[in-house]
């Protein structure tokens, strides 16, 4: 009873969010269930069929599945990394810009690209990217580079990938940081000063530790990706000239479903993917618990 | 002071000088979209623009507003974007204030926070959620587009993150002059929290702006659809295969100019408003007050 | 921020993903419902039961009182409505009640852009909504699940019963189109016809360059490797050889599409790539493993090296082929006879002395020449179990063969269909089209309750050849072709039907047999991926043939023994 009216403010507060996750989140999560079913539209959940665990074989079973899993592992941790690595250096150094105008320009112009859809940004990369009079090409040419094939061979297209969506996605991305950074207690600069502490050791002892929490959650959380290699953008970019190192699971599915349809399969894939997301995040909790002592969420 | 030392100075010319550039490419592409925008229909099919319109012409724009339907749009996907970024912030802010309390004071919060980060891991699909907005009668409601998008649980991790920050010492002082827990959450807590909140409230109106899958399956009627599904539906997406189209669809199967131009009448408002925001962004905000 | 963007993402996909697919597995044992001898007794007892009243057959010309289809509507997102009107309320649903006694009644619609109509489809399915009367389904996979569901009936009876003779005639010219939607011999939907040759292309290229070069029209593969070379090193509008594509083609996701297409080339060697042809011993082979394929592949990768075709045709799509042929700086572009309205129109405007002509196909080196045929239905369809009036639908389909498909001159709907809507008069009673309407013109073919309304297969190309010959249009079908397509269009349809042997249809149009369902995209990567290292020099062209192998023992044995076994079923 003590314990209900303590702390009865906290489970109100939790409430309103409680039922509309109750309501849009876990009452559909029933349809989980279809992953174990040969799902058809017009017998729904009670009357499919239970077919077990036939459809995460046939992920499996596939000549190239390792492949493909392979892929998509490869390039989402490549985007988890740059993605966090990429604006919380960026954060850092746009703060060192003192001037108020460069400094809101820079950040309103690098988060722009946010806003571009990978549809017609797939037009524009193929134009800029083509070792046959693309813009980057030439750049590179009169520097005696290239021309590289950037999305006709498969390791370069990874590459690709990665550097192109940090660039679409890193501008807005640093806006968390740019919020962080404003949190950060301005008598502790003024501290330094005193000490006459260089800028660098300022930023080493007081910025970077300050900003590291931020990093922790987001990267944390971006963990729920590790098997989202990025489906539109791949679906846009990618050509028979680079599936071996390029195509994912979700193109994989995409294609597959388009052939033959298949909720069941769909869903399976996906919980496969959410239960290896969930792993990775229960475990980076507990290590920065662990180590950090510091408690994601 | 570092600033008037000769190496932070280099440092900072240089330093300049690459974000500028970094800006620069991150322009590029989005100068020759707007080219492409303003060019003649036949130039842009021709891909023949570079960072400067061709033949302008303004016809694209024109296809795209040109319709009784635009301006209702805008008017609801502001009235969408404004409430539901409010719901969005009003939730999070509640569940996080609570969240952000330690295990001693608040026993339980950690089964609430791994219910929250579940949620956002798993989803049952699209159908089961279908039968749920159909049993809810959201069907051909306005609310279809607010309610399920209520809770953002990313946005919520965050805002508890940004909560942390403030110092215990203030609720404590708060909890002695008799503040309630509410009381402490919107008188303290959020004032402090500007930054944060500028933030997350970008984020949310961003999602809410550019969403458009949900209007266009749980909508039937072209006025009710907010600007980003009615924006789906400008472009003429056909199997080309079966061909059977009429004249006036010939001229609107080239998409180039108005997907360019769909870019800047979509994304212009949110533009608008970030200059806004960002003056939220300033330093020292929280922890000044905490000064005696 | 970056989660919260993935997570937008996550979100689409799980859309995408959930809501495009279909139900697997739909030939096997899923006909039991559809089989099963109760399908068509609901339709016969209604029958029986409204034929009571009038002792006769219960169709009629027009019902008194009117009686009511229901349907549900995919909204082409174009499409313009006037006067206030929906597509559930307008000139033409005003039209059937009054003309014909039928109510049409809108159980839903959707706007049907990024495959919404088929995701809803699927989705009111599983939440278990009324299913309409009757359905026109576009999406093949969607249309086998319908029939899977056994909520639909044998319509075979009803056609030959209720149907009128222009619309017999129609279906009669490829008895084919029944094929896809046969189940145990019981035909459970109507094909909805559309105009043949659509899809089949021809090469367009540029005359103003052959003239300048005093170069014929390719009759060969080996004129049309000339008139490359000719394109590209000497070319008549002084570019660069580096900045011309002398023929544009791309194969980004398949050998075989519509524009900037490369399987005739395959066609000159024997074989069409990416479908069913028939073999020399009458059974079906699929195409890219035919040994033809290989030479085609030698031709490509040399043309290719040589500098004819675009770099990086791996990466272009079809509107990616077409950039090139509209800035004219290419020289040829296979593609359908219509292209000449779009977008090959726009040449002029960027270089004002362009002149696209269409040729036909060239042949290879023994005389053989080939593309791929069109099939002559644009989708199905359906007629629900428990609709109470089915000859209702024949009322309405009747009426529109009979007077908007091609109907001789003189007919009730000669200067078009809905004054005010698709024609108008101007005061001295003359009809004006298009933008000379009061309000502007709307495409009133699509508000009919059957996609397009009725089309004969071949009545389209009929008319264009007769205004190729210099005809003056007459007749409704005459004007319209003359109102909507470009300049060149009816010469363009000439030349394409001065080869109407070399089209080779794909002859599977069967639900997707099971092992296809789990083997089929594996096999068209393998195919694609080795097709492009040969064409690229990775591999040498004897790669062909472990391709080949590769293709038999992954499961490309199997599918073609299923896919002989369901042709047999249409013999």
């Amino acid at each position: 009873m003590g314990y209900l009216r303590r702390t009865w403010p906290f489970h109100l507060m939790v409430l309103p969010a409680l039922v509309f996750l109750i309501v849009f989140n876990f009452l559909p999560m029933a349809g989980v269930t279809m992953a174990f079913m040969d799902y058809k539209p017009w017998l729904g959940f009670s009357k499919s069929a239970w077919i077990g665990l036939d459809h995460f074989r046939a992920l499996f079973e596939r000549e190239d599945s390792i492949q493909v899993i392979m892929n998509t592992f490869i390039i989402a941790v490549s985007k988890i990394v740059f993605n966090l690595a990429v604006p919380f250096t960026f954060a850092i150094l746009l703060n060192e810009v003192r001037q108020r105008f460069l400094n809101r320009s820079i950040q309103t112009l690098v988060y722009l690209p946010h806003f571009l859809s990978w549809v017609i940004l797939g037009g524009i990369l193929v134009n800029f990217l083509s070792t046959d009079g693309g813009l980057v090409n030439r750049v590179l040419g009169s520097f005696g580079i290239g021309p590289i094939p950037f999305l006709m061979d498969g390791d370069w297209f990874r590459v690709t990938i990665v550097a192109s969506e940090v660039w679409k996605e890193f501008g807005y991305s640093t806006i968390v940081f740019l919020a962080a950074l404003a949190g950060i207690n301005p008598s502790l600069y003024e501290a330094a000063e005193v000490d006459g502490a260089s800028r660098w050791k300022q930023t080493r002892y007081i910025t970077i530790p300050s900003l590291v929490p931020m990093a922790i959650v987001v990267g944390t959380l971006s963990l729920g990706n590790i098997l989202n290699a990025g489906f539109d953008q791949i679906f846009n970019l990618y050509n028979s000239l680079v599936y071996d190192k390029g195509d994912i699971i979700d193109t994989f599915v995409y294609r597959t479903a388009i052939n033959d349809g298949n909720f069941g399969f769909a869903t399976a894939v996906g919980l496969f993917k959410s239960v290896i997301s969930m792993i990775l995040i229960v475990i980076s909790y507990r290590l920065a618990y662990k180590w950090a002592n510091y408690r994601v969420f | 002071m570092y600033h008037k030392t000769a190496s932070y100075r280099v440092f900072n010319v240089i330093n300049t000088t690459i974000l500028l550039l970094l800006a620069l490419m991150c322009i590029v592409p989005l100068v020759h979209v707007f080219a492409v925008s303003f060019s003649a229909k036949a130039a842009a099919d021709g891909n023949l623009v570079g960072l400067w319109p061709v033949n302008f012409s303004v016809e694209a724009y024109k296809k795209t507003i040109d319709n009784p339907v635009f301006l209702g749009s805008l008017l609801i996907a502001v009235k969408r974007t404004v409430i539901g970024t409010l719901l969005i912030l009003f939730v999070a802010c509640l569940a996080a204030y609570a969240l952000s309390k330690e295990n001693v004071q608040f026993k339980g919060r950690s089964i609430y926070a791994w219910l929250f980060i579940f949620t956002m891991i798993f989803n049952g699909g699209l159908i089961p959620f279908y039968i749920v907005i159909q049993k809810l009668h959201l069907m051909d409601s306005f609310w279809v587009l607010i309610l399920p998008g209520a809770v953002n649980v990313w946005l919520t991790i965050l805002l508890m993150n940004f909560f942390r920050g403030i110092p215990k010492e203030l609720e404590e002082a708060a909890l002695i002059d008799g503040s309630g827990q509410f009381g402490i959450l919107f008188r303290i807590y959020l004032p402090l929290s500007l930054p944060a909140l500028a933030t997350l409230g970008l984020f949310a109106m961003v999602w809410h702006w550019n969403s458009w899958f949900d209007g266009l399956l749980y909508l039937s009627k072209k006025e009710q659809y907010p600007l980003a599904t009615y924006l789906q539906t400008v472009i003429v997406s056909r199997d080309l295969s079966s061909m059977s189209f009429s004249k006036e669809e010939f001229d609107l199967l080239s998409q180039k100019t108005i997907n360019a131009a769909q870019i800047f009448i979509g994304a212009l408002p949110i533009l608008i408003v970030y200059p806004f925001l960002q003056r939220f962004f300033v330093k020292g905000l929280v922890m000044g007050s905490v000064k005696e | 921020m970056k989660a919260h963007t993935r997570k937008g993402w996550m979100l689409a996909l799980t859309f995408a993903l959930v809501a495009t697919f279909a139900s697997a597995c739909s030939s096997n044992n899923g006909n039991k419902n559809a089989a099963s001898p109760s399908a068509s007794a609901p339709a016969s007892a209604s029958a029986s039961e409204s034929g009571t009243e009038e002792s006769t057959s219960p169709y009629k010309e027009k019902y008194d009182p009117p009686v009511e289809i229901s349907t549900v509507w995919g909204v082409d997102p174009a499409l313009k409505f006037k006067n206030g009107e929906t597509i559930e309320n307008n000139v033409s649903t005003k039209w059937a009640l009054d003309t014909l006694g039928i109510k049409i009644n809108s159980l839903w619609s959707v706007t049907d852009t990024n495959n919404a109509f088929v995701t809803k489809m699927r989705l009111s399915m599983s939440s278990g909504q009324k299913m309409p009367d009757t359905v026109t389904i576009g999406d093949a996979q969607l249309a086998q699940d319908l029939i899977d569901t056994g909520m639909f009936q044998d319509v075979g009876e009803l056609f030959d019963k209720y149907a009128n003779d222009t619309w017999k005639k129609a279906m009669e010219l490829d008895p084919g189109v029944w094929n896809p939607y046969m189940r145990d011999g019981k035909k459970m939907g109507i094909p909805v016809l559309d105009y043949a040759y659509n899809h089949d292309y021809l090469l367009w290229i540029r005359q103003d360059w052959l003239d300048k070069l005093n170069l014929e029209g390719p009759k060969t593969l080996a004129d049309l490797e000339k008139i490359m070379d000719a394109f590209k090193n000497q070319n008549p509008d002084g570019l660069k050889p580096d900045k011309v594509v002398p023929l544009s083609i791309g194969f980004k996701t398949t050998m075989n599409t519509w524009m900037g297409d490369p399987s005739w080339i395959f066609g000159a060697y024997g074989t069409v790539p990416g479908q069913w042809n028939v073999a020399a011993d009458g059974s079906l082979e699929w195409g890219s493993i035919n040994p033809a394929s290989k030479q085609a592949l030698e031709t490509i990768k040399l043309w290719r090296d040589k500098g004819y075709i675009p770099a990086e045709a791996a990466l272009w799509d079809e509107n990616k082929t077409s950039e090139p042929a509209v800035a004219g700086t290419a020289g040829i572009i296979p593609g359908p006879y219509w292209m000449s309205g779009w977008p090959l129109l726009d040449t002029a405007k960027n270089v004002p002395t362009a002149v696209w002509k269409p040729y036909a196909i060239p042949t290879g080196p023994d005389g053989k020449a080939g593309r791929h045929g069109t099939n002559f239905t644009s989708g199905v369809t359906l007629i629900n179990k428990d609709m109470k009036n089915p000859e209702a639908l024949f009322t309405y389909q009747n009426y529109l063969f009979e007077h908007l498909a091609d109907p001789a001159k003189g007919s009730q709907w000669d200067l078009g269909v809905f004054k005010g809507y698709d024609y108008d008069l101007d005061a001295s009673g003359n009809p004006v089209y298009l933008d000379k309407i009061p309000g502007g013109e709307v495409n009133i073919n699509r508000y009919w309750l059957v996609k397009d309304g009725a089309r004969i297969p071949d009545a389209q190309m009929k008319s264009l050849l007769a205004l190729a010959d210099g005809k003056e249009p007459e007749t409704r079908l005459e004007k319209e072709v003359k109102n909507n397509y470009g300049p060149e269009t009816p010469a363009a349809a000439k030349v394409l039907l001065s080869q109407p042997g070399i089209s080779i249809s794909d002859m599977f149009t069967g639900p997707s047999t099971p092992t296809m369902s789990s083997k089929q995209d594996y096999l068209k990567k393998i195919e694609l991926q080795a097709y492009n290292e040969i064409i690229y020099g990775k591999k040498g062209v004897d790669e062909f043939d472990k391709f080949v192998a590769n293709w038999k023992s992954s499961g490309g044995d199997q599918i073609t023994k299923e896919v002989n076994d369901w042709y047999a079923t249409t013999k």
